[in-house]
């Protein structure tokens, strides 16, 4: 059952997101957040269903399926080494996280889109063009700039978020309480 | 999960059928040199949303794409991707018009699915709004609180931490009561279940399916070769 809660919670913090109108996605907050709890194969899980059903909306997302993946992996090796302890240690956590999930949705983005996503990126992407990068490297220039606060904050929400647990609660997801060295 | 209309015209195909056609047709888009590979398909999928009354939507949708690729790239590489991307949009958009949720969870279970892994999507697709609204109630009352949304990044990445923190774990505390209606309702891993009105799915239809899988095997061979 945490499976699509998680995927709707990912799906609709863009609510909260454009309340305090940020340039944020924080579309993999349930991935992270289910991975913390549940392990690997929730949060894998999680991803996939995020991407599927963000593709109703957008069919875009699909392929990007793949970072889903790889943000779940990333999240389920820092919820291990205990990086969700602090602020201290999830936003450079964060920040790792943007680097890979700009190198994993860079080839996507430009070999099937050509680097037009979205109208942000597309917009960071021409500006790297401007700048004198050639096309692939306008396209990193514009999926970094995308997601390296992205997932910083994302890393920050969920350390707040299994810090802010129910006792109760926590004690249902073990992994939780190792992700943040209380057990 | 609401009781789907009676399914008219190419959608009366089985769900399985017309994911496949929503499948193969963007994989052939790619597949297929461009331009004229891009054009056909593109021209297909338009012609499948405009039967679903979806035009406007893969239009919409598809638009946004052809401007950026302009910005970004030359015409003869907007058109070979922009066609592309028209056809993978134009084809979601007619599967989704096209199929209701109700009636893919039935089809998955009557495949021998899980009912829980069936139940996962449509669970998703049910709780968005949901949370949705509540985000929007939250925001309501931290506003009544003195939370401010404006201001330098930080204080608007406070005011986020003040939405998203009690939304998420309101979202968390329901994860028990789903569960337990779910048990309850025996949706637990292993169970079978017997769908009530399960989608034909006719010798025709399944060979419909493995020749879509099989032309893009044969275009993929073919353009490698």
């Amino acid at each position: 059952m945490l499976i699509p809660v998680a995927a709707a919670i990912s799906l609709a913090l863009s609510a909260a997101v454009d309340a305090v109108a940020l340039p944020l996605f924080l579309d993999t907050t349930g991935t992270i957040l289910a991975t913390a709890l549940g392990g690997p194969v929730v949060g894998i899980s999680t991803g996939v269903v995020t991407s599927a059903v963000n593709s109703l909306r957008n069919p875009t997302f699909w392929p990007f399926v793949a970072v889903q993946v790889i943000v779940a992996l990333y999240a389920w090796m820092a919820a291990r080494a205990g990086l969700f302890r602090s602020f201290k240690t999830a936003v450079p956590a964060g920040f790792g996280l943007g680097v890979i999930a700009a190198i994993t949705s860079t080839p996507i983005s430009y070999l099937v889109f050509g680097c037009t996503t979205t109208g942000g990126i597309a917009l960071t992407t021409a500006l790297g063009k401007a700048l004198g990068l050639p096309p692939l490297g306008a396209c990193f220039f514009g999926s970094f700039l995308a997601d390296f606060g992205d997932k910083a904050v994302t890393f920050a929400l969920v350390t707040s978020v299994l810090h802010g647990l129910p006792r109760r609660t926590a004690a249902r997801f073990p992994w939780a309480l190792r992700a943040i060295r209380a057990a | 999960m609401g009781a789907a209309r009676h399914p008219r015209g190419l959608t009366r195909l089985h769900p399985f059928t017309l994911l496949s056609i929503a499948g193969a047709l963007p994989a052939l888009a790619w597949i297929v040199p461009s331009p004229s590979g891009g054009l056909s398909t593109a021209a297909v999928a338009l012609g499948l949303a405009i039967s679903a009354r979806a035009f406007r939507t893969a239009i919409f949708t598809a638009a946004p794409f052809w401007l950026f690729l302009l910005l970004l790239h030359d015409v003869p590489t907007t058109i070979a991707i922009g066609f592309r991307i028209t056809t993978m949009v134009a084809s979601f958009v007619w599967v989704v018009a096209a199929l209701p949720p109700p009636r893919l969870v039935e089809a998955m279970v009557a495949a021998g699915w899980s009912a829980s892994a069936a139940y996962v999507f449509a669970a998703t697709l049910s709780a968005v709004p949901v949370l949705r609204a509540r985000a929007g109630r939250i925001a309501d009352a931290q506003r009544c609180r003195g939370l401010s949304p404006r201001g330098g990044p930080v204080q608007r990445l406070r005011a986020l931490r003040a939405l998203a923190v009690p939304l998420i774990l309101s979202a968390l505390h329901e994860v028990d009561e789903r569960a337990l209606a779910l048990e309850t309702r025996r949706l637990v891993p292993g169970a079978r279940r017997t769908p009530l009105s399960p989608p034909s799915d006719h010798a025709v239809e399944r060979v419909m399916r493995w020749a879509l899988a099989a032309a893009c095997v044969a275009a993929l061979a073919w353009r490698l070769r």
